[in-house]
């Protein structure tokens, strides 16, 4: 039963808000003097040149400094200027020659300081790594440093603290990290750290909102809600006032993030779960926009809307709108946003299949217009998981490699061809379950462990894996007839996703044998599942519930329900549990008697269960067809019977294989049985002695079934 | 450190020898000064000051010389010449190499010193707005090395330990600076500075109780002061008068500090007393004059605080409490920018003025500007997390900007600092009446009544609550009890909200046919303007339903007719609040 809900859509929401406004204040001047080494030879010069610039200025005197900059003013003057005024390096050279002259004289002398020291720092460590620029390098140094210097311990938070960074080392590192933790959770620092630096960072510059922002992101990495609320707002309450500071955009600014904060903490609220306190804050976001008639924050509000809606009722007129509008207002990424979480929405609405691909394409077309690399991944994973829905594992197949072999469209990554999205994740789960469905557990595993390693238990997409990791442990377990095996995953599949844990239990009590229970909870997950119209666990739990009614000889009770099945899986278009419950079908009227009518109807459901069927479900039916070839022999003259017994022979082999390859040790012992019978009646003994012989190797490992062998299809 | 003690003697924890008590406080005055430590010499000599005067033969006898003290005498005047002219650096050099106790405390104290001036030197034109928290005192490092070495050598007397752990603090090492602070009050505990530290650091009750402490009168006076600071007031307030018992009744430090703890509870007119007594003792004392101001603006005393806010100018008006007194007299007469622009004077005469960020942020939000008054408050936070007055102002900041669920997060941090305090929980509830939720706005609001709810409002906005949801009983309920509250208080407060008290309950008896109540409610509010005509109304209808009704139930003469059987299940409440209703009249 696979079933999987491709959530990617739903989380991403947020990121378009995630923005890092480029730090417009004048820049520290320590930063300008690490910078001016680098640009001044204007261009051409090499790595070599303006270090021994920097070195000449840091071995001599002060006014070596002071004769730099005088040359640097020069450098304009002339008939043929080195250094063109308007040009981007002119700019920020008259920039900083500028902000030169204005400094006092303690300030000139503490620029050159800093300048020494600066280069001193630098030298040392060209002992250690060349080029590397890395502020977790600094702060190392520094600290082994003041260990040689002090004979006393310190303690790690003081090391830390050694090391400030300049207003550029810090905007880059912020970006890095944000886009890390966007892309790549696992190349980021790690939580601990990454907070560590950010409370130093906030420490030497309590003003730097943007840490407070990283440090929400980084609380959300570890689920801290309280943290999280407390930066985010700490971070808006940063952000209001250099809106009003900087009068470039007047009140709008100011308003536009008091918006903004709103909708921010909606957000902060949707993921958490908190559903109601979201709306709370939606409606405030709203009512703010709707003052300042800002249609692109609606937008934004409408979407987050339909996200917190959506698990209350089930509505796509929200959703509708809001594509509509997004459309409108020239926002590509909220409108396919919108386009994806609807057609994952009508999916499991049972909407035709042709128009929700149809709509994936369009949004597709425009994604590539407006290169949006993320939600290119999005659409895949989604195309995967709507294939697997409808039962196409070939189809999902394909596209799941598609994405895994596709580069990045991101900058961040050029070296790196995947990233971490939960589109990655969702794709390798599928994957994973596909292989072993097809047998391929040792493939699967492989899978699971690469998914161990890219997305590690404490990150965000984990628990997907998690979910698959123990589904497919399940479905083994049950395969191999270790029910207590399979009991105990149970209660970690429940708490991943309770639906699906109270399906399983409730299997895992049906193989048991324990009719009542099983039955008692079926009928509890059935009105549920109804309830919460998740049509896919309605169409397993009646065919479950029709096992257990022919489980117990009443054939007639089970009809109906297998027909109600059969409807439902005809009307969702979900082709593999139709052909599931054809053969259910089959099976029930084959008991009934009717084997020639069995004949007519298991057509259809061979040839799809061949094409994508999990191997497991392709010897069962193999397995039926046998049976019904052997039970409309009846009427057959001799001659047309024994070939008819050949074919059923055949076909007995195939599921023979089939079963063997996903280890089904309980089904091989039933089709050795029969064959062994079948072979009887043939008179080849020699056969017939070998198939028993296995069958009695088989019996003797296997505890006794509970119902007659010949009378059970699965 | 043996001489130390038998200078000194160690104090004991009784208060039976004041003259003692006296001695040891004039020797260590002395000493302090001695040092520069002008603080606790003042506190010292402050507490000294209030107790009987010591006869000549009882003087304490200036502190013994030692051969060390001896050697250094004469680097030791001139440094102290040029220590008490700021010129810490000039001393520090000609202190090098000195061994004696006195001599190499003013040696390390004047290089601590002169690396706090260069500090706040620096701040003044640092380079950029990154280097903005990068300025240190650089002589930190240096002077924890050489004071760890002496410590671990045990060569620290009860000042040295002080200073040690003051570097320490500045190094923000809280923990380690605790534990030197406590060994400093163990080696002298006559060292006001050292407890006063500890006073900072420490942030919570359980921290207190873990704490070995010397078992000396000294102790007392700590206690006291740490309970005033964790707002553990009623303790605080004992002690002091424990303290003032044992014969400190005129030391003008104790009867502040009262004042102060008061004043934090809102106790106004015993605060407000309490400061007029201290100003006729200390006329030209600038100290907790800000507080006194706050008492003052909260009363509307505007000739008061005209008149103190003059004083204090003339006295010394380059004092940041000086600055804060002028600023809420213009913020009292609505001269906002005026105000916020000397809590801007005071913040620059010391960046770490809490109350001023705070002050400053409540102009803004006079003014309309609540960019600013984020901004100001934001600042507040961070100089303390736990100034409940900044989180109360950002979310009233977030409340005007008509973002009730935004601002609930604020009110919350506030609540949780002050649990006892109402106007957060009143705050908090009307927040969570506009977004509707009037589950969580009645506990609110029932639990501010519960705590002692200060303005009064919370009862009729619960009684209000229960009109709209339909519970009459509730809602007649706390109009009974805010009526009985507002009269018991013997003060008139707002006629509007005790006339529509008396309307609903005249309405709500009238309603349950308890004809004697529901006239005797009318009658009330046929006293306020805005209800006259509805009382009188009332009071008519009554009367022709009385008729009808004696009439009607001698015709039906059922057994169990309506207020019988209300009476029959009512609550003790209240078959008891319409007597008292009737008792309470003005």
């Amino acid at each position: 039963m696979a079933w999987c809900t491709p959530t990617c859509s739903a989380s991403r929401t947020g990121s378009p808000l995630t923005r890092w406004r480029c730090w417009c204040s004048s820049a520290s001047w320590a930063a300008l003097a690490r910078s001016s080494t680098s640009w001044s030879g204007g261009g051409s010069t090499g790595c070599c040149c303006h270090c021994c610039r920097l070195k000449l200025i840091a071995e001599g005197e002060l006014k070596d400094m002071e004769q730099f900059f005088d040359d640097l003013s020069d450098s304009f003057s002339g008939t043929e200027p080195e250094v063109h005024k308007t040009s981007v390096i002119g700019l920020f050279l008259r920039h900083m020659i500028l902000a030169y002259n204005k400094l006092s004289f303690s300030q000139v002398y503490k620029l050159y300081t800093a300048l020494q020291q600066y280069f001193l720092n630098d030298e040392k460590k060209c002992g250690i790594d060349e080029n590397d620029m890395e502020l977790t390098n600094t702060e190392e140094l520094d600290g082994k440093m003041e260990k040689e210097e002090l004979d006393v311990p310190l303690r790690e938070e003081e090391i830390s603290c050694s090391g400030p960074l300049s207003q550029k080392q810090a905007e880059y590192f912020l970006s890095q990290q944000a886009s890390l933790l966007k892309n790549d959770e696992t190349k980021a620092l790690s939580p601990v750290s990454l907070q560590k630096e950010l409370n130093n960072l906030l420490k030497f510059n309590p003003d730097f909102a943007e840490a407070h922002y990283l440090s929400y992101l980084n609380s959300l990495r570890v689920h801290d809600v309280f943290s999280s609320t407390h930066s985010l707002l700490h971070y808006f309450d940063r952000l209001i006032l250099t809106g009003a500071e900087s009068k470039s955009n007047g009140d709008e600014g100011y308003g536009r993030s008091l918006r903004y904060a709103a909708l921010n903490l909606a957000a902060l609220h949707c993921r958490f779960g908190h559903y109601q306190q979201a709306e709370l804050a939606l409606q405030e976001a709203i009512r703010i926009a709707q003052e300042s008639n800002d249609h692109v924050c609606l937008q934004h509000c409408l979407s987050w809307l339909h996200i917190s809606e959506q698990k209350i009722f089930d509505s796509c007129v929200l959703l509708e709108h809001s594509v509509n509008k997004s459309l409108h207002f020239g926002l590509p990424y909220l409108a396919s946003l919108g386009i994806q979480s609807l057609v994952q929405q009508r999916a499991f609405a049972g909407k035709a299949a042709n128009k929700l691909m149809d709509a994936l394409k369009d949004s597709d077309l425009l994604h590539w217009k407006h290169s949006l690399s993320e939600l290119i991944d999005i659409s895949i994973a989604q195309k995967t998981a709507i294939w697997r829905l409808y039962g196409r594992s070939t189809m999902a197949l394909q596209q799941a490699q598609t994405l895994l072999s596709m580069n990045s469209l991101e900058a961040v990554n050029v070296g790196v061809q995947q990233n971490n999205t939960e589109a990655f994740a969702v794709v390798l789960c599928h994957l994973a379950e596909l292989h072993a469905e097809q047998g391929y557990f040792a493939a699967a595993s492989e899978i699971l462990k690469h998914l161990k390693e890219r997305f590690p238990p404490n990150s965000q997409h984990a628990q997907l894996w998690m979910l698959f990791d123990q589904k497919i442990q399940f479905e083994r377990a049950m395969n191999d007839g270790r029910y207590h095996i399979a009991d105990s995953l149970v209660a970690g599949i429940t708490a991943l996703n309770s639906i699906e844990g109270m399906y399983r239990k409730a299997i895992v009590l049906k193989a048991q044998n324990q009719m009542l229970e099983a039955h008692k909870l079926l009928q509890k997950l059935l009105i549920h599942c109804q309830e919460i119209k998740n049509t896919e666990i309605v169409i397993s739990v009646l065919l479950s519930v029709a096992e257990l009614y022919w489980r117990s000889s009443c054939h007639t009770i089970a009809l109906p329900v297998l027909l109600q099945a059969l409807a439902f899986s005809r009307e969702y278009s979900l082709q593999y549990l139709a052909s599931e419950t054809v053969l259910n079908l089959a099976f029930s009227q084959l008991i009934l008697g009717v084997p020639e009518q069995v004949l007519n109807i298991l057509h259809m459901a061979i040839e799809p269960g061949l094409a994508h069927g999990a191997v497991l479900d392709k010897g069962c039916a193999m397995f039926l067809v046998a049976k019904c070839q052997v039970a409309s022999t009846a009427s057959y003259s001799q001659q047309k019977k024994a070939e008819a017994l050949e074919s059923a022979i055949l076909n007995l082999n195939e599921a023979k294989t089939y079963l063997a390859k996903v280890d089904c040790k309980e089904q091989l012992r039933d089709v050795l049985y029969f064959q062994a019978r079948l072979f009887h009646t043939l008179g080849k003994t020699q056969e017939r002695n070998k198939c028993a012989m296995l069958f009695r190797q088989l019996h003797q490992e296997l505890p006794a079934h509970g119902v007659p062998l010949i009378n059970a299809f699965k | 450190m043996a001489a130390v003690g038998a200078v000194v003697g160690l104090g004991n924890a009784d208060f039976s020898d004041l003259r003692e008590i006296k001695k040891q406080l004039l020797s260590v005055a002395e000493r302090s000064r001695e040092r520069g430590l002008q603080h606790s010499g003042k506190w010292a000599s402050e507490l000294a000051f209030a107790l009987e005067p010591l006869l000549l033969s009882e003087l304490p006898p200036p502190p013994a010389l030692t051969e060390e003290d001896a050697r250094d005498l004469d680097a030791y005047t001139l440094a102290k010449s040029y220590f008490d002219l700021k010129e810490y650096d000039r001393a520090a050099y000609f202190l090098r190499g000195c061994k004696s106790q006195k001599a190499y405390f003013l040696y390390m104290y004047s290089r601590y010193l002169s690396g706090e001036k260069k500090k706040d030197d620096e701040t003044v034109d640092s380079l950029g707005p990154l280097e903005k928290g990068q300025v240190k005192n650089e002589a930190l490092r240096e002077l924890r090395v050489e004071l760890s070495k002496k410590h671990k050598a045990q060569e620290l007397d009860g000042f040295g330990l002080y200073l040690y752990g003051v570097v320490l603090r500045k190094l923000d090492l809280a923990k380690e600076a605790i534990d030197v602070f406590v060994e400093a009050t163990h080696v002298l505990p006559l060292h006001w500075g050292a407890w006063l530290e500890l006073c900072n650091l420490i942030t919570d009750k359980e921290m207190l109780k873990f704490l070995s402490l010397p078992d000396t009168w000294m102790k007392e006076f700590f206690l006291a002061h740490i309970y005033t600071e964790l707002q553990l007031i009623e303790e605080a307030l004992q002690k002091y008068q424990s303290l003032i018992d044992a014969g400190f009744s005129k030391s003008t430090y104790i009867i502040s500090q009262i004042a102060v703890a008061y004043h934090n509870i809102r106790d106004i007119d015993k605060a407000l007393s309490i400061f007029n007594e201290l100003r006729k003792q200390d006329p030209y004392r600038i100290e907790n004059m800000d507080t006194f101001s706050n008492l003052l603006y909260v009363r509307s005393m505007k000739p008061e605080l005209s008149y103190l806010a003059h004083n204090l100018c003339e006295i010394d008006k380059y004092r940041v409490e000086t600055c804060c007194v002028i600023g809420n007299y213009y913020s009292l007469r609505s001269q906002h920018e005026k105000a916020a622009l000397y809590f801007q004077r005071a913040l620059k005469l010391n960046p770490r003025y809490l109350g001023a960020w705070t002050l400053m942020g409540h102009e803004y939000m006079e003014m309309k500007n609540t960019s600013a008054a984020i901004q100001a408050y934001r600042h507040a936070i961070e100089v303390n997390k736990r100034d409940y007055r900044a989180w109360y102002g950002l979310g009233q900041t977030y409340e005007i900007l008509k973002m009730p669920f935004y601002c609930l997060y604020y009110y919350r941090r506030a609540h949780q600092l002050r649990p006892n305090d109402s106007r957060m929980l009143v705050a908090l509830g009307e927040c969570y009446e506009k977004l509707n939720q009037l589950v969580e706005a009645k506990k609110c609001y029932w639990r501010a009544y519960a705590v002692g709810d200060v303005e009064k409002m919370a009862l009729v906005k619960l009684a209000k609550l229960h009109e709209q949801l339909n519970e009459s009983e509730q809602a007649a309920q706390c109009y009974i009890k805010y009526i009985q509250d507002i009269y018991s208080c013997g003060e008139i407060v707002e006629h509007l909200e005790v006339s529509t008290a008396f309307r609903y309950l005249a309405q709500y008896y009238f309603k349950c046919k308890l004809w004697d109540e529901a006239s005797a409610c009318a009658q009330k509010c046929c006293s306020f303007n805005d209800t006259r005509e509805e009382g009188k109304a009332l009071l008519r209808q009554i009367l022709q339903l009385r008729n009808q009704g004696e009439t009607s139930s001698t015709e039906i003469a059922t057994p169990f007719f309506l207020p019988a059987s209300l009476s029959a299940n009512s609550t003790p409440t209240r078959r008891v609040s319409p007597l008292n209703l009737s008792s309470v009249t003005p």
